[in-house]
């Protein structure tokens, strides 16, 4: 199977011409017979939108980008951030994936970061759930950004069987004594690595370049194979077309000498929960 | 404290170079002092859209500064960018004849102020966006005159402490002769910054790195072995400074206001 991650910058609150961005990036892969193509968080959008989530929200199911998104995913499976209206006036950080022309499934962003320099909970509605869907790779499950620095998501995923997580994001750089990168950079792969690793599944990261607003998005998208080995890795400042080919059957072989999935107990995990939550004071 | 030089100068060079195009700029202006913190901002704009793009004004208050207008001079034509010199004497004193003042800082203000005028005044003739210099141990002391040398379209140096930028200039092979010269906004003449604030930058640059970058309290820097006067000093200046770090306070009364709940980016559409 073969991955392409477009490491784009968005233009900040311009819908149309982002979709042509997506569009070149989308002839870009259909060109390399790719199979699925992936952007970065709130692609369609840009991230700092602030007042401006409200104007450039869409409904997938009522929107001419979206259909011409569909169309093209008939070539390519396609997953992509966006401004989602769901309920009217309710704006949610969300991914689509789509594809063979379908919406195949949105993931509404769960952890919203709002301290230091975020403000997402002050502009945006709080998905609910993680789900795992079928596409015609195998088993997916999608999350945005902050979600997936919360191993309780990344679990969700796994108890749900996921083979394949993507997570797209727009994460800024923070620290400048590390040796090539930002500092924090190193906290997504370490979670690349070991979610990949003891969720036996593909662990795709997909994060986005250039400047918002003085912030610095750190690119170093990255692919981890289910042994928790890195098989690619974008640059960390720049544009770039990552183009990966990917072996499923990874995770069957894989799983045979690292039986987590067959072991897991998620009844056991819910109780015990059930548990934690029945001591919480009122 | 200590940076990753050639990480930053790629981050710097890359921050100007997109800046610049989003606001459909292709030169940058800056005033060079023949100080540190300008030259190094020249050096990076040079790098970041070629040196025939930057224009380095000299703007001395008459023949106060000879020296730093000598060196200032000089260094651009090492960077190969567009200088020029224009004295504010005659607008200055012309001010100052209708009224008089000895107070220093009033007029080093005024000074500041003029440059900055100037500064705005060619960045449209040239069609150049202004390049600030304050650096991240200013900004938060507030040591620069508001609306004077804090003014500025984008401010690449402001997330770097003075000894960060000393270490980035090293590395960059700006000239000894700026580096090793004594920091001072040239206001007067012997005038120093770290006279002036009573410090030392490399321990006001601990303290603050301390304070800001690691959220270390009060208490735990003091018993880490600095002065409670000096660390008290510090967070007095920051605090007594914020003003200069945001934009005027508005009485809200509508229902939606600039500056409460009328939030919009920086750089929307860009």
């Amino acid at each position: 199977m073969k991955v392409a991650l477009a490491q784009i910058s968005p233009r900040l609150g311009n819908v149309e011409k982002n979709f042509d961005l997506h569009l070149k990036y989308i002839e870009k892969a259909k060109k390399k017979n790719v199979d699925l193509l992936i952007f970065p968080e709130l692609s369609l959008t840009g991230y700092t939108l602030k007042d401006l989530v409200g104007e450039v929200a869409l409904s997938p199911d009522s929107n001419p980008i979206f259909d011409e998104l569909k169309t093209a995913s008939r070539d390519v499976s396609l997953v992509f951030g966006f401004v989602e209206e769901k309920e009217r006036g309710l704006f949610y950080n969300s991914a689509a994936f789509l594809s063979e022309g379908k919406i195949v499934h949105i993931h509404r962003k769960v952890f919203l970061p709002t301290y230091g320099m975020f403000e997402e909970g002050k502009f945006f509605a709080q998905g609910k759930n993680f789900h795992t869907f079928s596409t015609p790779y195998g088993n997916a499950g999608m999350m945005i950004c902050r979600d997936f620095l919360h191993y309780g998501a990344c679990y969700l995923l796994f108890a749900g069987g996921s083979d394949i997580i993507i997570v797209i994001s727009a994460a800024p750089g923070r620290g400048i004594q590390g040796k090539e990168a930002y500092e924090t950079s190193r906290m997504w792969e370490s979670m690349g690595e070991t979610i990949s690793l003891f969720s036996t599944a593909f662990l795709i990261y997909c994060n986005r370049v250039g400047f918002e607003d003085g912030k610095h998005f750190a690119g170093g998208s990255f692919i981890y194979n289910p042994m928790g080995k890195l098989v690619a890795k974008a640059s960390y400042l720049d544009n770039e077309f990552l183009l990966q080919e990917i072996n499923l059957n990874d995770i069957r072989e894989v799983r045979k000498k690292w039986p987590y999935k067959r072991d897991d107990r998620p009844e056991i995990i819910l109780e015990a929960l059930k548990r934690i939550i029945s001591k919480y004071e009122d | 404290m200590k940076i990753n030089e050639p990480f930053v100068e790629k981050i710097l060079t890359a921050f100007i170079r997109e800046e610049l195009s989003k606001f459909n700029y292709k030169k940058g202006i800056l005033g060079l002092s023949g100080g540190l913190d300008s030259a190094v901002c020249a050096f990076l704009a040079a790098k970041a859209l070629k040196p025939s793009n930057v224009i380095g004004l000299i703007i001395p208050y008459g023949e106060t500064f000879s020296k730093d207008v000598k060196d200032a001079q000089e260094f651009s034509r090492l960077l190969k960018i567009k200088s020029r010199i224009i004295n504010i004497s005659p607008m200055v004193d012309s001010y100052f004849s209708s009224y008089p003042t000895e107070n220093r800082i009033l007029k080093g203000n005024k000074m500041a102020r003029e440059r900055m005028s100037i500064l705005y005044d060619f960045s449209a003739r040239e069609k150049a966006l202004i390049l600030g210099t304050s650096n991240k141990t200013e900004l938060l002391l507030g040591y620069g005159t508001i609306h004077g040398d804090m003014a500025c379209g984008i401010n690449p140096l402001g997330d770097l402490y003075k000894t960060q930028i000393r270490q980035l200039a090293e590395y960059l092979g700006i000239p000894e002769k700026i580096r090793k010269k004594i920091p001072s906004a040239g206001l007067w003449i012997g005038q120093t910054d770290e006279g002036e604030i009573g410090l030392p930058y490399d321990e006001i640059d601990k303290i603050l790195y301390q304070l800001v970058d690691k959220r270390t309290s009060k208490k735990d820097i003091i018993a880490s072995g600095f002065k409670k006067e000096t660390v008290e000093k510090i967070i007095s200046l920051i605090k007594n400074s914020e003003f200069k770090r945001k934009l005027p306070p508005i009485p809200k009364m509508s229902s939606r206001s600039v500056g409460h709940d009328f939030l919009f980016p920086f750089d929307w559409d860009k």
